[in-house]
């Protein structure tokens, strides 16, 4: 079942313990190519931690321990080599967190670069504002690239984010609340250049995310995440319209 | 006035005398320094700096081949210490976990409060009794012993103190470890690892008993080669300091001011390199 065809993103059976606490409880989930994936829930109840087992950021965390198995496009995670694995996924943290030492330009140039994706100059040019464009921020920094990102407002600095990870045209682009610490205009900037990457690209996202207005507005899927636990997990409007666990309609009413 | 009132003015009388009874004798050196060093500087002329130095009660002559000695020991220690700190420290962050990382942290910390004539008498040990000469590398290598625990714990500092997101966003873009380090870590806590490379440049200036027994002390020949003898502004101050004769006093505070001159540059380039603003 979980070679099937046209997944992005298999789990099974995936559960982490971090210092010996149970942090993912069996969770299992599919989501289909080129759909955005709402991974919602109260804070603390894993989604980040999820984020972490999909790109093997996990690793990093010391006495992790993961088991499960989790397909992207076809690719078995946790038996590849984990920074082979990464390059196929991007990821938007939380807080902004562009490199303060480099300019706008080479904070998105920095991937491919160091990766070796381009071959000359004239493409990595092109690539950081392909990238920059789809991050929707190319009009607002095309004069100033070689500022340093603190000149950026938190929003911008967050969409220069968005354009680092997707200068390595990811197919999967994981999110981890990219728009909890930015402002509104902002936020609703950062959701319309995510809806215009899954018209236009091969890629699928999954956005973790703490509000439910949110994950309503923007998925296709949700996956309502409660202490570790996959409490309810299915269409977005049929969750929306029909949640059928006690927990999810007390979320979606903001009472959890 | 109440009782209360008064205490509180006795005690901040009290903070104040104190405070200045703490800084009277660091201001006082440095005056003397500055006003006797620059009295010798001015009647020696530009010669100070080009020159070697006197015969007793026989003018001032110079301190050419101990700037020389101070600046190049300063740069060969740097030499081989930088590298060598560099590396233990990034080894010591990177692989907190590690016995060996752990050895070079606890060692660095315990390194800096050696006695330094005991790293002088470690290095005539392994390094001056079996070549059988005294030399400029025998000077470094001691010096560099003196400076690798400070530069060490600088950068490691430096580099904990990189936020842990910049890490994870290096790591997320697929980067090996080493291009995370070495590309992003080092990048970012670039500031902070210059400084500490500069605390160690300066510290390695101003030392005297780790060259006591390795340098030679050759104070009339510009040092060529690192198998040359040498000598330091710092010898030559305590040599100088102990003899009878006035003119070679007046050379001492001449020295003196021409290393705290030393010491005040790499301060305002490290305080530079600290106010500009990064994150």
């Amino acid at each position: 079942m979980i070679e099937e065809k046209g997944y992005a993103l298999q789990i099974e059976g995936l559960n982490v313990w971090i210092r010996g606490k149970h942090i993912i409880k069996d969770v299992g989930l599919e989501v289909p190519k080129r759909r955005i994936l709402a991974v919602m829930g109260p804070s603390g109840s894993g989604k980040s931690t999820l984020l972490r087992a999909i790109n093997r950021l996990i690793d990093l965390i010391p006495e992790s321990k993961v088991e499960g198995r989790i397909l992207v496009y076809g690719t078995d995670v946790y038996s590849e080599d984990p920074y082979r694995v990464r390059r196929l996924m991007g990821m938007v943290f939380q807080t902004p967190n562009p490199f303060p030492n480099m300019s706008i330009y080479e904070n998105v140039a920095i991937g491919p670069k160091l990766n070796r994706l381009v071959k000359n100059r004239d493409e990595l040019n092109e690539l950081v504002r392909w990238a920059l464009e789809k991050a929707m921020l190319w009009d607002e920094v095309k004069d100033r690239l070689d500022d340093l990102p603190h000149r950026l407002s938190g929003g911008q600095q967050q969409r220069l984010c968005l354009a680092r990870a997707l200068a390595l045209k990811p197919k999967l682009l994981l999110l981890d609340e990219p728009t909890g610490n930015v402002d509104p205009v902002n936020a609703v900037k950062i959701e319309e250049a995510l809806r215009s990457l899954l018209r236009d690209l091969e890629i699928t996202i999954v956005l973790v995310t703490h509000t439910p207005h949110q994950a309503v507005r923007i998925s296709d899927y949700i996956a309502f995440i409660y202490m570790g636990e996959l409490v309810e997990y299915g269409l977005t409007d049929t969750i929306a319209l029909n949640p059928r666990h006690e927990l999810t309609v007390k979320f979606l009413r903001g009472e959890v | 006035m109440d009782v209360r009132e008064v205490k509180e003015r006795i005690f901040l009388a009290l903070v104040v005398i104190l405070s200045i009874a703490a800084v009277l004798p660091v201001f006082h050196v440095f005056l003397s320094v500055v006003w006797k060093g620059l009295g010798a500087i001015m009647e020696a002329g530009p010669s100070f700096l080009l020159d070697v130095p006197p015969a007793p009660n026989a003018g001032l002559g110079g301190i050419a081949p101990s700037l020389a000695g101070t600046l190049l020991l300063a740069v060969l220690s740097s030499l081989l210490g930088i590298p060598l700190s560099l590396f233990a420290a990034i080894f010591a962050v990177e692989f907190p976990d590690n016995p060996l990382a752990k050895g070079v942290r606890v060692l660095s910390k315990a390194l800096l409060e050696i006695p330094s004539v005991v790293v002088g008498m470690l290095v005539y040990a392994i390094l001056v009794v079996p070549m059988g000469r005294f030399s400029m590398l025998a000077g470094s290598l001691a010096l560099a012993i003196m400076m690798i625990p400070y530069v060490t714990t600088y950068v490691e500092q430096a580099l904990e103190g990189v936020p842990f997101t910049y890490r994870e966003a290096g790591f997320a873009l697929g980067l090996s470890r080493s291009k995370v380090v070495f590309e992003i870590m080092v990048g970012i806590a670039r500031r902070g690892i210059l400084t500490g490379m500069l605390i160690g440049f300066a510290k390695v200036l101003g030392e005297t008993a780790p060259l006591l027994f390795t340098l030679g002390r050759d104070r009339y020949n510009v040092p060529l080669g690192p198998l040359d003898y040498g000598d330091s502004i710092s010898l030559l101050i305590f040599d100088y300091a102990q003899t009878p004769y006035a003119n070679m006093h007046q050379v001492a505070w001449g020295a003196a001011l021409v290393l705290t001159v030393m010491f005040l540059i790499i301060f305002l380039i490290s305080r530079k390199f600290t106010e500009e603003v990064f994150l």
